[in-house]
């Protein structure tokens, strides 16, 4: 299987459809924070946004998992050796604690105040951009020869 | 002059050559493509999106056009010469054919098939590395 995947064109279609699932559910997840801060959308309800966006948010997730171990299955030393890869884990699993802690909490929690909304979106911004950008890095630190 | 004269130009101009010369200019670039990616990306997916999130969508379309396009500039001859890349030239234009047109009509329809294209522009994307 990890043969299959990494000498032929499916590792660049698990790809492909891993940046879509990424697309998705980092997007989502952006729009509402941007919300939470103000940032455009004033007139839209969050909670409404949030239950339009949801799905989409589960769904995209749900991609990325079941489409990252797939492409780190095809090869793990050339991943666990990508500083890169590693960061990205380590900023990925940040990431998903704070989104279902802090940042639930700041959604869903009753007697939430704007600034605690505030605050739970500019780290959610921040931990997401970064994963994305480590995620993207890990082409620039690949050892492989192309 | 051939298009293919034209891309070495491009190519060789001071801010392509800046980008692909330095370290971390193409990583950085890349980097900001994909992000505005993910934004214009969640911002398409919200159907009836109000009126005051369509700026959203526009600054994430005017950073994947600026950023796509530093990108490209930076390699031109060999972007020029990739099918993939092609194919994701062709894809995009049928984004804007498709978006283009009277807005009110066929909407479910207009958006299925630009959902359609923008995961095809993906697939063609990440096949610039292969072909």
């Amino acid at each position: 299987m990890a043969e299959l995947i990494r000498q032929s064109l499916l590792f660049p279609m698990i790809q492909s459809v891993h940046i879509i699932g990424l697309t998705i559910l980092v997007g989502t997840i952006c729009l509402v924070d941007l919300r939470l801060l103000g940032v455009g959308m004033r007139r839209q309800d969050v909670g409404n946004l949030v239950s339009s966006l949801a799905p989409w948010t589960s769904g995209g997730l749900l991609t990325v998992l079941v489409t990252g171990p797939l492409l780190f299955g095809s090869d793990l030393p050339r991943y666990l050796n990508n500083p890169a890869f590693v960061l990205k884990m380590l900023l990925l699993a940040t990431a998903l604690a704070g989104h279902f802690t802090f940042h639930r909490i700041a959604l869903c929690g009753t007697k939430v105040t704007p600034a605690r909304q505030k605050v739970a979106a500019v780290f959610s911004l921040i931990l997401w951009s970064s994963v994305v950008l480590a995620g993207r890095a890990i082409a620039d630190f690949d050892i492989r020869p192309v | 002059m051939s298009i293919a004269g034209l891309c070495e130009q491009i190519q060789n101009a001071w801010l392509s050559r800046a980008i692909s010369e330095s370290t971390w200019g193409y990583p950085i670039v890349g980097a900001v493509h994909v992000l505005a990616i993910a934004l214009f990306g969640g911002a398409v997916l919200i159907p009836n999106l109000p009126d005051e999130a369509r700026w959203i969508r526009r600054l994430g379309m005017t950073f994947i056009v600026l950023t796509g396009t530093l990108l490209f500039a930076s390699g031109a001859v060999r972007y020029y010469e990739s099918t993939s890349f092609r194919i994701k030239l062709v894809l995009l234009g049928l984004i804007v054919l498709n978006a283009i047109g009277s807005s009110n009509r066929r909407t479910k329809v207009r958006r299925t098939i630009s959902l359609t294209l923008w995961a095809a522009v993906i697939f063609a994307a990440r096949g610039i590395a292969f072909f």
